[in-house]
């Protein structure tokens, strides 16, 4: 038994030496220790020759095959243990009991941990091949966006038919320059309860008819799920009204800050601004109208929207707390 | 408009991109600039820059080598009176931030038109800063981002008026519409927004040695 200790160490040292043959011997081996007992202490001995020796041989399959492997070892010591004895106290019960607890469990455990070491293998995995997909993304769209970019400049010079092409490239140029900039804002901090109000801002001027800019301050903002969407609303019906009274050639800028207590996102355009009085007469015909939604909706998240408008454009601060 | 310049300007101009390296240059030249170097990575440029000594240095961010921002130090270390425009395709927010920290002043998207391109150029070389709304926006939300850090960092922050202004033009305005809305002069809104950078930049100096004093990276010489 000593010496096979040795051997067993020596052997389960190395992964490519823990092979079934090994694991079925050290088992076998300390079966027949067991079964050899009654030979060599009579038939009415009390303690076993290997006694708790073979839990080695236990512990090995159940770390090995894991369950199944623990359960089976487990079994085939306890046939053998109760096998050999002439009459069975509680006390050999108990051990019983635990060998088949034992093993099991152990083979459990080895078994989830396995299973967890293979998933954080995989997750680190997928970790590295989105950072190199986005390092050589960035490559692929700088030039996309070189050619993009070179293609608006070059067609508004030739005119024409030419000119027309390039201010499509111009388009796929800026939604794609704002694609990349809301790929920035998806990370792992961002979870269903916050989003990144950035972001959304950035895909609201991509999807408006009126030419947008978006200014953000650079890094993820994130704000609750509700609020970022009301926000987004309100920017948007902000847009919306760019496109119907300003007309399609004015531009729109939107700005993001992110104050100490609260956010605020202004909305301006160079249109020729609401003439005076309007937004009451509108008000006075009992329409709620745009204003009054825009309002609204900034009231509803304990905020606060502001219209400022004059022959420079018209310009909207709504102001949402943190 | 007489696109002349009384004193040839001297342009370097950086770019990986040779349809655009060539474009750029080309309208330089057509514009009056003497275009005195090329480069088409950080290596060639930081290499050809002493020789050069360019006025104003054209640089793409996203080159092979020592990246836009490294170039935008090593060169402005080597020539201060050297100024240097980004002109970039994806406008990546944080190598902007970036750029302007190590001393650029002025970013243009590459979208911009010939006329704009020539123009910041122009404005560079005089010693004005060129902004665009977006990295207005940024260097907005930098400051903030300062103010909130540690109260003991000897940082300079943004007066009123600089932050009121930084917004105007994060919101679009151009430096005249500016004047115009704040009934101030031209020349003040440039001021403002001028000062907004070298704050900006001796903010990131300050933020640099304090790191490398805490690093003990200052007891090279002893």
């Amino acid at each position: 038994m000593t010496g096979w200790s040795g051997v067993a160490i020596w052997a389960y040292g190395a992964p490519r030496r823990r092979t079934p043959v090994l694991l079925g011997l050290d088992l076998a081996l300390a079966i027949g220790s067991l079964l050899l007992t009654p030979v060599v202490k009579g038939a009415d001995f009390n303690a076993t020759v290997p006694g708790f020796w073979v839990m080695g041989a236990l512990l090995a399959w159940a770390v090995h095959w894991h369950v199944r492997g623990g359960l089976v070892a487990a079994m085939a010591i306890s046939v053998a243990d109760l096998g050999i004895r002439d009459h069975i106290e509680q006390a050999n019960y108990g051990n019983v009991f635990l060998l088949m607890i034992g093993g099991p469990i152990v083979g459990y455990m080895c078994g989830s941990l396995q299973r967890m070491a293979t998933e954080r293998d995989l997750a680190e995995r997928a970790a590295a091949a989105a950072e190199e997909r986005a390092r050589l993304a960035r490559a692929v769209h700088d030039g996309v966006l070189q050619v993009l970019s070179l293609m608006q400049r070059r067609g508004a010079e030739a005119g024409g038919a030419w000119a027309e092409l390039g201010q499509v490239a111009g388009e796929q140029e800026r939604s794609l320059r704002s694609l990349i900039r809301q790929q920035a804002g998806v990370t792992a901090e961002a979870s269903d309860r916050e989003q990144d109000l950035a972001g959304a801002l950035e895909a609201l001027g991509t999807a408006s008819a009126t030419r947008v800019e978006v200014s953000t301050p650079g890094h993820p903002v994130l704000l609750p799920g509700p609020v970022v969407s009301e926000l987004v609303a309100a920017a948007g019906a902000c847009l919306d009204n760019v496109g119907r009274h300003a007309g399609p050639d004015a531009r729109a800028w939107v700005l993001l800050e992110e104050l100490e207590s609260s956010v605020v996102v202004t909305v301006r355009d160079d249109g020729p601004g609401i003439p005076a009085g309007r937004l009451e007469a509108a008000q006075h015909e009992g329409r709620l109208g745009v204003a009054e939604s825009i309002r609204g909706r900034l009231a509803a998240l304990g905020g606060e929207a502001r219209l400022d408008t004059g022959s420079w454009g018209t310009e909207w601060e709504l102001e949402a707390p943190r | 408009m007489d696109e002349r310049v009384d004193e040839r300007v001297r342009v370097m101009v950086v770019d990986d991109h040779p349809m655009w390296r060539d474009a750029v240059e080309r309208d330089l030249a057509a514009a009056g600039f003497e275009v005195v170097a090329v480069a088409a990575d950080g290596h060639q440029a930081l290499a050809r820059f002493p020789a050069a000594r360019p006025q104003v240095v054209v640089l793409d961010l996203q080159i092979p080598g020592p990246s836009g921002v490294e170039v935008t130090a090593q060169v402005l270390q080597q020539d201060p009176a050297a100024r240097v425009l980004i002109l970039s395709a994806s406008g990546e927010q944080a190598d902007v931030l970036g750029a302007v920290k190590a001393g650029a002043t002025g970013y243009l998207v590459k979208s911009a038109s010939r006329e704009e391109l020539l123009d910041a150029v122009r404005r560079v070389a005089a010693g004005d800063t060129v902004f665009t709304p977006g990295l207005a926006g940024l260097v907005l939300g930098e400051f903030r981002r300062i103010a909130e850090g540690p109260a003991d960092d000897p940082v300079d922050q943004l007066t009123e008026r600089e932050t009121e202004v930084l917004k105007m033009v994060a919101k679009g305005m151009s430096y005249k519409q500016i004047a115009e809305r704040l009934v101030l002069s031209h020349r003040t809104v440039q001021n403002h927004v001028q000062n907004t950078l070298r704050k900006l930049q001796m903010n990131n100096r300050v933020q640099l040695t304090r790191w490398a004093i805490e690093h003990g990276l200052d007891d090279d010489d002893e």
